[in-house]
């Protein structure tokens, strides 16, 4: 009876416990991460970088086509992956970093410099393989209508969500998106808590982990451990492009008018670099033209000739 | 068709100055007015309400093209369409406050999107080539296009129906997705500046935490890892050591120059130093020397023996005085010390000095003395008793 009656009452919690998770919303995230070919060392170990720091993500190997990226579509669904966040290098040095949720979009592409990894980087702060970043975002993300795509983006891409597989309890890191120039400047720190010395036992009670029922009572006293923050790795400062309706495809909602591509730079410092060498060729062949005029160059131009020359007089 | 008349319109009007967004604006601002009155008055009209919604979005695409405008005072697209400036409809006004996703919403804001496209692409680029020209363009590598054949598209609408297609809800819970927007825009003044550029950037993430952790508090989240938790971390165990190999390095370095500079500069004063002491050591030499030769002068030259400011040398003299005083003294008491007769007794019959060799052996006056010599002894009579015989002897013990 007793039996009957527990997996009854079992079968009703479970069915309410079930509804109840169908309402509720959730953060399902999974990025899918991965390279164009022809990435540098630099952009490969920025690829890694990442990939260590979100336990949600799903590295892949290098994708062989720069044309054809709606492939990307297929392979995301192939992973169950809902954002693909994928590395174009062009000429072995740009690279393009595209953000994109894959069924139906957007995508956002953005040209990535500035990059600096962790290991070149040499900051002192790291922490756990899988803890769940907070994510720090200007206000100025929610001014305009891109930025807020792109905020949601990025949200989505380095944001972890709770429940991914390999994801540690606690929170020791910071994610810091900035907008500053038109570009996103992304920043990596470690929270490092120092227990203030003055309260000794507030403290004592913060630094235990403890259970969540029990939480609720310890709130409300902010400032108990002093913050500080370590900055971690790795820098990188991204310009918005353009915004694609769809994933990887579909029209263009948005296009930065102000991005000068890098191609565009360098042809102009050397289309200014034979600037001036064709206006020295240029001045070398008007200089002599002119000498040739005044007749200061042998064998060439019209010689005044003097009446009184020995080669007139007796000619 | 359409499209290629909202150019030549465009650059008509260019040609012409006219202030098209002022105009527009200003239109805008007419209609809306007009479009609140009558639906306060009657039920909402769907094509007004359409209307009105592309009107407000083309507002704003401007708004995000042009920064400031005096008629449109706020600053955010956002904000244009909270303000009750009076050309708003309400329906937006309520997703706005609501600020999340809901399927209902985004369902009609989609429709009515659709089905307003062309006239609001017609009016968002009026002064560029319309979306459907770029979209050829779009094909091509857009990163190699020269700047100024770049056309500015921001089609909000579009942005906003595809930031409602995948935005979080926001109800979702702060530890769901743990993001938190600054309350007010970082302003860095130079980007080149690197160091008060990081300064803002860090400013901006410790703000957030204190807030996350605040927000992670209230939810139960547990937030501080304990001193006891070891797992992998981001950074290897070598690549930390390097790290601190650097640091070491570094702080190695910096006192390595420390301490040349130090030397560089007493190397500067030292030389003056070393000159002064090699004087002063020189100088007390000199003064010491002079004092011994003039010691020695005094000493050796009779004349300066009257001086009687020299203590030294009426020292000396006192003390041979003295000597002599006493040893009269002792001469005076004389004989009268008994030790001294008793050793002049004892000398005399053991000898004090003198030749100890052949002392005990006869001259010829000791051979000479017959004083001990008696005959009497010699001859035997009345002499001293015989000794026994041996027979004698041996009878009688």
């Amino acid at each position: 009876m007793a039996a009957v009656y527990k997996s009854l009452n079992k079968g009703s919690k479970e069915g309410a416990g079930r509804a109840g998770d169908a309402e509720k919303p959730k953060n399902r995230q999974r990025v899918l991460i991965l390279s164009s070919r022809g990435v540098t060392m630099r952009h490969r170990h920025l690829l890694n970088d990442l990939h260590s720091l979100l336990p949600h993500s799903r590295k892949d190997a290098k994708l062989d086509t720069k044309t054809q990226l709606s492939q990307l579509n297929e392979l995301a669904d192939l992973y169950n992956c809902n954002n693909v966040l994928f590395f174009e290098a062009r000429k072995g040095k740009d690279l393009y970093i595209w953000l994109s949720k894959p069924p139906n979009g957007p995508t956002i592409k953005m040209h990535c410099q500035n990059v600096h990894t962790t290991e070149e980087l040499n900051f002192t702060g790291n922490c756990l393989k899988g803890s769940r970043p907070i994510l720090s975002f200007d206000a100025s993300f929610d001014k305009q209508a891109h930025t807020r795509v792109m905020k949601e983006l990025l949200t989505h891409t380095f944001g972890v969500p709770p429940g991914s597989r390999k994801v540690k309890p606690f929170t020791d890191h910071v994610m810091g998106f900035t907008l500053a120039d038109g570009k996103v400047w992304i920043r990596c720190y470690q929270i490092s808590e120092t227990e203030a010395a003055k309260h000794p036992k507030p403290t004592a009670d913060e630094t235990t982990p403890a259970d969540p029922t029990s939480l609720p009572s310890i709130t409300g006293r902010p400032g108990e451990t002093s913050i500080s923050l370590v900055e971690i790795g790795p820098r990188l400062v991204l310009t918005p492009i353009v915004i694609l309706e769809g994933s990887f495809g579909g029209p263009v909602i948005y296009e930065n008018k102000e991005f000068v591509s890098p191609n565009q730079i360098r042809s102009d410092l050397r289309r200014a670099k034979a600037g001036r060498y064709n206006e020295r060729t240029e001045g070398t062949l008007e200089r002599k033209n002119r000498h040739r005029d005044l007749g200061l160059r042998t064998g060439e131009g019209v010689k005044q000739v003097d009446p009184l020359d020995n080669r007139v007089v007796f000619a | 068709m359409v499209a290629k008349g909202a150019t030549l319109k465009g650059a008509l009007e260019r040609e012409k100055g006219v202030n098209h967004h002022l105009l527009r604006q200003k239109k805008l601002q007419k209609e809306a007015a007009k479009k609140k009155r009558s639906k306060k008055e009657a039920e909402i009209d769907v094509g007004a309400l359409e209307d009105a919604v592309s009107g407000a979005e083309v507002a704003k695409a401007q708004k995000a093209a042009k920064a400031a405008d005096e008629e449109v005072a706020a600053d955010a697209a956002e904000k244009v369409n909270g303000e009750g400036e009076g050309w708003e409809t309400d329906e937006e006004d309520d997703e706005e406050e609501v600020g999340g996703v809901s399927i209902g919403d985004l369902d009609d804001e989609s429709d009515s999107d659709s089905d307003d496209e062309p006239f609001d692409n017609e009016a968002a680029d009026e002064d560029d080539i319309p979306l459907s020209d770029i979209e050829s363009l779009a094909s091509e590598d857009k990163g190699d296009i020269i700047p100024h054949q770049r056309l500015t598209i921001n089609n909000t609408a579009a942005l906003q129906k595809a930031y409602k297609s995948f935005a979080l809800p926001s109800s979702l819970p702060f530890s769901h997705n743990q993001t938190i927007t600054s309350a007010e825009p970082v302003q860095i003044a130079d980007v080149e500046d690197d160091l008060n550029r990081e300064l803002s950037f860090y400013k901006q993430s410790l703000d957030a935490v204190k807030e996350a952790r605040a927000k992670l508090k209230k939810e139960g989240v547990p937030f501080t890892r304990p001193s006891d938790y070891f797992a992998e971390m981001v950074k290897t165990e070598e690549q930390m050591g390097k790290v601190k190999a650097k640091l070491v390095d570094e702080a190695a370095r910096k006192k390595a120059s420390a301490d040349a500079r130090r030397q560089r500069d007493l190397k500067k004063f030292g030389k003056a130093v070393q000159v002064a002491k090699l004087q002063e050591r020189d100088r007390t030499k000199r003064e010491t020397m002079d004092k011994i030769n003039s010691l020695k002068r005094k000493r050796q030259g009779g004349a300066d023996l009257n001086d009687k400011e020299d203590n030294f040398d009426v020292a000396l003299e006192d003390a041979a005085e003295t000597e002599r005083k006493d040893r009269a003294d002792r001469k005076a008491k004389g004989a009268a010390a008994g030790a001294q007769r008793k050793r002049q007794k004892k000398d005399e019959k053991y000898g004090f000095g003198g030749k100890k060799k052949h002392a005990k052996s006869n001259d010829a006056r000791s051979a000479g003395d017959m004083s001990g010599f008696s005959v009497k002894k010699m001859k035997g009579k009345g002499g001293a008793a015989k000794r026994p015989g041996k027979s004698q002897r041996a009878k009688k013990f």
